[in-house]
């Protein structure tokens, strides 16, 4: 059932086998996951079905460098079904050798491995409606897909390799529901926590504390408690509870908020190919959009010491109307209709004068008839359709592209989340970003660059022109790629090296636990909500048997447990 | 002992299959009967002409068995009225086993998992009303076995089989989302029949009940997009709540006046499937039966749905032909 925490009676402590902190993608996959359970569980959500202003300035916060990261309230969403309001889709698993230890990218390796993960993959990807668990051409499609580029082959780079989208899914939309159907679960809207509050010992979670915008406070008790609010929330719950342990909890060897990363992301260079080349999407029979994408091998990593890149071809840059497309010159137009996290990397927030906004315009009118086609396709495969075509996909009649690259960074300590003095709405210390990367994170990134325009000219199917020396200029040309907060609460197998352990549990608070990005100690090349729900759901196939209530509770739906 | 089984309705999807099973089983002899029939059937079997509203016949018929299946499939109130003639007909020549088939439709609108001790009612309409009423007979009839089916799909099948094939290769069905989240509680045709054949068999099925859906059936997105793959209607469209509104409040109800017309003129093939509310309502339908009565004591098991799908799908595509 779904509750507003201002409708609950005053002071009355709420109690539960398990609570989950954040109906965002890790909490509610955690939540369908045990519908069943017989647990009672405990939803708390701090926004309510929709946006709600006051509940998302509470996201507001600091960053070091404005130009390498964007605010702290943008791309993130607090409210109900979290940040999936806002996602792209891109549903994509971790690679097994983002799993290893590599001694070429510092403090790299997970406690577990590809395999461990491996299981959970496919009811992650049904769960966020991204089709069959099939990531290579030749698996996921029966039908022969033409070359991605006619004639290309290297020992270095693979094109097979595909990205799946998600509709993309709100899943706080799709599986209301279930969760208003479910009897062992309470969503409670409008809960904020505010503090873990430990046993005396420091050994385990006493209770949480939680607060409404509107003044309510009480306090949930649960068996076990899991944080799954985000890769940024995850390490300030943990910070700014400091009464039992000083450094915030979890933080004995000071490592919440650091090793924190995003991707490194930013289009280069020229691409001219003289052979046929599909960089669009293809429908899988199950409905899903898939696209093939240029990959570093992980013998080529190993190798070439270089960490996980994927590169896709991309439309020229839509700024400069030397393109003379007229849909890039009428996104450029329209840009102020563009969601701000949509529309950063689409313009740059560079100001152009009259003459070249002149061009634009003057494409867009050249080209009436493409313009007019692009927006019908706008309209019926994006605005009307339930799954909706994932990005703008330009084909260029003179086969140019430029390359969108996306790369794994390197954990790095002093990348971190601190807190700052100034609190919140609800007295909650405000989080400031120091975001940075590594010399090694742009390495790799100019490592497959040079194997790419080798091995394009070596097989005679093109050119890749770019200047090696603007790869780092154009890597942080936006700054970290947005929304993707990897690291903050790592997990390892020693107390030393992370926060959490192998199974997500806190090292020495065996009751309380972290699903989501933040726990991934390692940024790989993919986007991580998939990954995130993966080990959301390995989390909660542990707690089935960990959290497991007492005999006499079994099976008790929470309305029976009331009946006193 | 060697049993006689008249099987009421034996031309239709399921009777036809029950006769056969029971033809193929050790120890039973089918006598078919129908409205379609003559002397025989395709396959050679002995049968008989018999309306089931007509009692007399009914009952020299019954007089010659030890144990009889009503197949019937019919409108709500011709149901009714071939139940009712068929249990008098039954208790004046002397009292031959009844296997009553009826339907998931009388647990009504339950969710969760639901065995054959669950609450009934006649609340999903007319239908439900008169599976219910056939069920309240046979429970003053005594000798009775009553068999809940799920959706009973396989080749031959018009409702869960063709209908669905139809709708999904003209993409006005597919991939639900939420809409779909519900439970197929699927049965494969023949996992029926067998489960008629156990229940005349076995002594201890007499005055009981038991559901029949696979273990582990699929929600009504996985068996859409399973089904549509298997009849190659690829890629599965996603239909928005909005679009599946389309169907069931705009698109439904003339679609139902042209279906009734081409029935009147002979010609139902001709006419569009269309998706009531009920279908849609169905598709939401949280409700898992749990068939393990039905494996413990009739000793059920399921065909795996790739394989059923498999085979159903080439019927349909044969069906276009």
């Amino acid at each position: 059932m779904i509750l507003d925490a201002n409708d609950l009676p005053e002071g009355a402590p709420q109690e539960a086998d398990l609570c989950i902190v954040g109906a965002g993608a890790a909490g509610i996959a955690m939540a369908l996951e045990l519908l069943d359970s017989g647990l009672r569980l405990l939803l708390l959500e701090s926004g309510g079905f929709g946006a709600e202003a006051d509940s998302q300035a509470l996201y507001a916060g600091a960053v070091a460098d404005p130009a390498l990261h964007s605010p702290l309230d943008t791309y993130r969403e607090r409210r109900y079904g979290g940040s999936t309001t806002l996602w792209g889709g891109r549903s994509m698993p971790f690679d097994p050798i983002d799993f290893e230890a590599r001694d070429y990218i510092a403090h790299s390796g997970w406690p577990i491995a590809f395999e461990d993960l491996a299981p959970y993959y496919p009811r992650a990807n049904r769960i966020a409606e991204a089709g069959a668990y099939a990531y290579r051409a030749g698996q996921a499609f029966t039908r022969p897909l033409p070359p991605m580029i006619e004639g290309f082959a290297s020992a270095d780079l693979g094109t097979d390799t595909l990205e799946r989208f998600s509709c993309p899914t709100d899943f706080g939309r799709r599986y209301r529901h279930k969760l208003e159907a479910a009897a062992n679960c309470r969503l409670l809207l409008h809960a904020n926590v505010t503090r873990i509050a430990l046993a005396a010992d420091g050994g385990a979670v006493d209770h949480l504390d939680v607060a409404t915008l509107a003044g309510r406070r009480f306090q949930v008790r649960a068996g076990h408690v899991v944080l799954a609010a985000g890769g940024l929330e995850n390490a300030r719950l943990l910070l700014a509870s400091r009464d039992v342990q000083a450094a915030g909890v979890g933080n004995g060897h000071d490592l919440v908020g650091r090793y924190y990363m995003c991707h490194m992301a930013g289009t280069i260079g020229a691409l001219r190919f003289t052979r046929p080349v599909w960089h669009g999407y293809d429908i899988a029979d199950d409905g899903t959009y898939c696209r093939r994408r240029i990959a570093l091998s992980p013998e080529a990593q190993r190798r070439l010491r270089a960490g996980n890149v994927i590169a896709r071809l991309h439309h020229p840059r839509i700024i400069d109307p030397a393109h003379r497309n007229g849909v890039l010159s009428m996104l450029y137009l329209a840009r102020m209709f563009i969601p701000y996290e949509y529309a950063k990397r689409l313009d740059g927030e560079v100001r152009l004068g009259l003459i070249p906004q002149a061009r634009h315009l003057w494409n867009v009118l050249a080209d009436m008839p493409g313009t007019a086609a692009f927006l019908w396709h706008l309209l019926r495969d994006r605005r009307l359709a339930e799954r909706k075509f994932p990005s703008i996909i330009i084909r260029s009649k003179a086969n140019l592209y430029s390359l969108d690259v996306h790369g794994e960074q390197e954990p790095n300590p002093d990348s971190r989340l601190t807190l700052e003095r100034e609190t919140d709405a609800l007295g909650m210390p405000r989080l400031k970003a120091d975001w940075r990367y590594s010399r090694q994170d742009i390495a790799s990134i100019a490592t497959m660059l040079e194997v790419l325009a080798r091995d394009v000219a070596a097989c005679g199917v093109g050119r890749f022109t770019y200047d090696p020396d603007s790869v780092e200029h154009e890597m942080t040309r936006y700054g970290a790629y947005g929304g993707h907060h990897i690291g903050t609460t790592r997990m390892a197998a020693s107390p030393r090296q992370g926060v959490v352990d192998a199974h997500c549990a806190v090292h020495g608070l065996p009751n309380l636990h972290v699903a989501g990005s933040s726990v991934f100690p390692t940024s790989g090349q993919a986007n991580p909500t998939l990954t995130a729900v993966a080990l959301g759901l390995r989390l909660a196939d542990r707690l089935k048997s960990l959290a497991a209530p007492s005999p006499v509770s079994v099976g008790l739906p929470y309305t029976d447990r009331s009946m006193n | 002992m060697i049993q006689s089984v008249l099987v009421l309705g034996a031309s239709g999807f399921i009777g036809r299959r029950v006769v056969q099973a029971l033809a193929a089983a050790d120890g039973c002899i089918p006598l078919a009967a129908g409205r379609r029939l003559a002397t025989r059937t395709e396959d050679g079997i002995e049968a008989l002409h018999l309306d089931g509203g007509d009692e007399p016949a009914l009952a020299a018929a019954l007089t010659r068995v030890q144990a009889v299946v009503d197949c019937t499939a019919a409108p709500p109130e011709t149901m009714r009225r071939i139940s009712a003639a068929l249990f008098r007909a039954a208790n004046a020549a002397g009292r031959p086993l009844v296997v009553q088939l009826s339907s998931m439709a009388v647990y009504g609108n339950a969710v969760g998992r639901v065995a054959e001790t669950a609450a009934l009612s006649d609340e999903q309409g007319p239908y439900a009303a008169a599976k219910l009423a056939g069920e309240r007979l046979a429970a003053d009839y005594g000798r009775a076995v009553i068999l809940r089916p799920g959706c009973v799909y396989g080749p031959g099948g018009l409702q869960w089989s063709l209908r669905l094939a139809r709708l999904l290769r003209a993409r006005r069905l597919g991939d639900l989302g939420a809409e779909g989240d519900g439970i197929a509680n699927l049965v494969h045709v023949d996992d029926v029949a067998r489960a008629v054949v156990a229940a005349v068999r076995q002594g201890r099925a007499e005055g009981q009940a038991f559901n029949l859906a696979m273990a582990g059936a699929p929600t009504w997105n996985e068996y859409l997009m399973a089904f549509a793959q298997a009849l190659a209607a690829v890629p599965v469209r996603r239909l928005s709540a909005r679009r599946l509104r389309l169907e069931t409040k705009l698109l439904a109800p003339p679609l139902k006046i042209l279906e009734m017309a081409a029935a009147r003129a002979g010609a139902v093939a001709w006419a569009p499937p269309l998706v009531p509310p009920s279908l849609a309502r169905l598709f939401r339908q949280e409700i898992r039966l749990d068939s393990g009565k039905s494996e413990r004591l009739l000793g059920q098991t399921w065909m795996p749905l790739d394989e059923g799908l498999a085979e159903t799908a080439a019927w349909c595509r044969a069906q276009r032909a």
